[in-house]
């Protein structure tokens, strides 16, 4: 039982840096980005093929790192003559491109069979490595905090609020829109980067199914549940839907529920909450603090 | 966030105070939603009957064998929460599991850390071989079947043949090891095309298969996706070339006669030398297989259970042991017999040549 405890906590707290990178650019800068599951990407097959080629692992964050980084950029410029309803669809796209790009590019990536047995962190520390991953992914979960805070509460976050709520008057009172928007986009995505390569190496499998768009909706509504442009929350709202997806089969087998009832139940989850949160507490479990404290 | 953290408690109490297990419980992860959720209750069919049996004759260990299904959603990490319930709530002796190669390979993977022992009914992609010590194939790899596929077409005289399959790891590969069996064998592939499974029409690929001018089309393909090429080849006119299809039965009952006349293929025999399968199959569920995979299901759970008798217990070494044994010494199920190579993968499986008449799929020696 501990086991599949520890399992489903390591995996929220991955989520829940997901989460701390789409709120950045979602929550607090107005980015409505469809297209996360792409930054995470970059994580994930930065890890991959590194593994692929035989180049030691430590060269897997690296990668993973460069791809963000020209990940966010490209996303960033992408978006500056779009609006912001069109840039969203934009994001979409690309995301699904690089998912496609990654089923099709067979000598580069592996195409559809993925790249299998990336090692698993800490499989040396058994029986004790299912605690240590924890361990890790919680202090960078922690970190990914610290740093999503400090950002928001400065003067760059203030910006960030403005151009989310008065891109005009942010341009009016002379903050450069398009360099606060590249550079939350290239944070954003490094974030997110960071989690896939964790990620990677948790799984140990790196295939294209991983880059789904339902990916993104998934943590879409984590967001939207734990409420949004309040880091705190995003984190809330991570743990609570992993959760609620991890023990759907055991309602099942309390029940004796048929087995198809698993997949229904958590289509219905996912679905019925955002519905629910969107209708009735629009500003998810933590709201935004308005007027909160600001570093100077 | 206390009130959270209760509620999350609650679940946790909730789940520890299952039953308590007196039968023999293994699991299965099978893809029972998402886009190859018929082809995973097919699955579940298969091992639904072989529980059946096995609890008719007086179940395993003299208590009854229990199968816990979890549904993998098409998504790896889904599959591998879902093992890991199996494995670390559950306490099952193995797991089986799971469709399509992308997902077993993780899913074994993670089983193979854990020292579980791992049955994969279905996944025939070349990688599974790699999977590690603990896992098993209970189908024989894509090598086996593209091999036999490529010998069938040269025999047939068609030295240039145009490859078309879907663009996912069991299409990759396919494609990739039957080109490599023809190209050996002395034949020549001039295109492979891997389309997207799902689309509204394949006339794009179809008629960049007609340019390059082979003598045949080869072609693999799921149920709606085969259909429609077929009808599509028939309106372009493609069918005057012959056809011929890997794993015929995935798309034959959604083919309507009149687009695929002549058409032959190859496809695992799965009903080799007893046809009680089938026809319990037919009673239990009122239709004729929807796929060759409830049979290969079927067997792995007969399999599965026969190790389990053998072993003596659930202990997953003394399993693991007594599965080296019985694929060493080979096990007879309604694919036929199952043999294992060094590797824990199937040696060989039969397979059946046919051809279509009418609707139906005769067999064509």
């Amino acid at each position: 039982m501990s086991d599949f405890l520890i399992h489903v906590i390591s995996v929220s707290c991955i989520y829940g840096i997901l989460a701390l990178s789409l709120n950045l650019q979602a929550g607090f800068t107005g980015l409505m980005n469809f297209g996360l599951i792409a930054m995470f990407g970059c994580g994930v097959y930065g890890a991959g093929l590194v593994h692929r080629f035989g180049l030691p692992v430590a060269l897997g964050p690296a990668l993973a790192l460069i791809l963000a980084v020209l990940m966010g950029l490209f996303l960033a410029r992408l978006g500056r003559r779009l609006s912001t309803d069109y840039w969203g669809i934009a994001t979409l796209s690309i995301a699904e491109i690089a998912r496609i790009f990654a089923t099709n590019l067979e000598p580069l990536t592996g195409g559809a069979q993925g790249i299998s047995g990336l090692p698993l962190l800490f499989s040396g520390l058994r029986p004790w490595d299912g605690a240590a991953r924890l361990a890790l992914f919680a202090v960078i979960l922690g970190v990914a905090w610290l740093i999503c805070e400090r950002l928001v509460r400065s003067n760059f976050g203030l910006g960030m609020k403005l151009i989310r709520e008065e891109p005009q008057l942010a341009r009016a009172l002379g903050y450069d829109i398009d360099r606060i928007r590249s550079t939350v986009m290239v944070i954003a995505s490094v974030i997110a980067a960071v989690a896939g390569v964790l990620y990677a190496h948790y799984l140990s499998f790196v295939g294209p199914e991983l880059l789904l768009a339902p990916e993104t909706f998934l943590i879409w509504a984590m967001v939207i549940i734990g409420g949004i442009a309040n880091n705190r929350g995003v984190i809330a709202g991570a743990f609570a839907m992993q959760f609620m997806m991890a023990y759907v089969p055991f309602v099942k087998d309390y029940f004796a529920l048929p087995s198809d009832f698993v997949a229904a139940a958590r289509l219905m989850l996912s679905g019925g909450v955002i519905l629910g949160f969107l209708l009735l507490r629009p500003q998810g479990i933590f709201p935004e603090r308005v007027g909160g404290r600001h570093d100077h | 966030m206390k009130k959270m953290i209760r509620v999350l408690a609650a679940t946790s109490v909730l789940a520890t105070a299952l039953p308590a297990q007196a039968d023999v419980v293994i699991g299965a992860v099978l893809p029972l939603s998402g886009v190859n959720a018929n082809g995973g209750e097919d699955q579940r069919r298969g091992i639904e009957l072989a529980v059946a049996q096995i609890n008719e004759a007086g179940g395993v260990l003299g208590e009854p064998l229990k199968v816990i299904y979890e549904d993998s959603g098409n998504v790896p990490q889904r599959a591998i929460d879902a093992a890991r319930k199996l494995v670390s709530v559950d306490g099952v002796a193995l797991v089986i599991g799971e469709y399509s190669s992308g997902i077993t390979i993780p899913l074994g993977q993670y089983l193979v850390a854990e020292g579980v022992p791992h049955l994969n009914p279905a996944s025939t992609s070349g990688l599974v071989r790699g999977i590690g010590a603990t896992s098993f194939s209970m189908v024989g790899l894509d090598n086996v079947s593209t091999e036999f596929a490529a010998k069938d077409v040269l025999d047939r005289g068609w030295k240039r043949v145009a490859v078309l399959a879907m663009n996912n790891a069991f299409g990759q590969g396919v494609a990739n090891e039957f080109g490599a069996h023809f190209a050996q064998l002395g034949g020549e592939v001039t295109t492979t095309i891997m389309y997207t499974s799902g689309q509204t029409t394949y006339r794009r690929e179809l008629q960049q298969a007609e340019s390059t001018e082979p003598d045949a089309y080869v072609f693999t393909a799921y149920g709606a996706d085969g259909g429609l090429m077929m009808q599509e080849a028939y309106e372009l006119g493609l069918q005057e070339d012959p056809w011929y299809s890997i794993l015929i039965t995935m798309h034959n009952a959604d083919t309507p006669a009149e687009f695929k006349t002549g058409l032959i293929g190859m496809d695992v025999d799965y009903t080799a030398d007893d046809t009680s399968y089938k026809a319990a199959y037919e009673e239990a569920y009122g239709q004729s297989f929807q796929s060759a995979w409830s049979g290969y299901a079927h067997d792995t759970t007969l399999f599965a259970a026969e190790t389990i008798e053998r072993a003596g217990s659930t202990d997953r070494p003394a399993v693991l042991s007594a599965i080296a044994e019985l694929g060493a010494e080979g096990f007879t199920g309604v694919t036929g017999e199952i043999k294992l190579d060094a590797d824990g993968q199937r040696m060989w499986q039969p397979y059946q040549k046919l051809k279509v008449e009418g609707d139906a799929l005769v067999s064509h020696e």
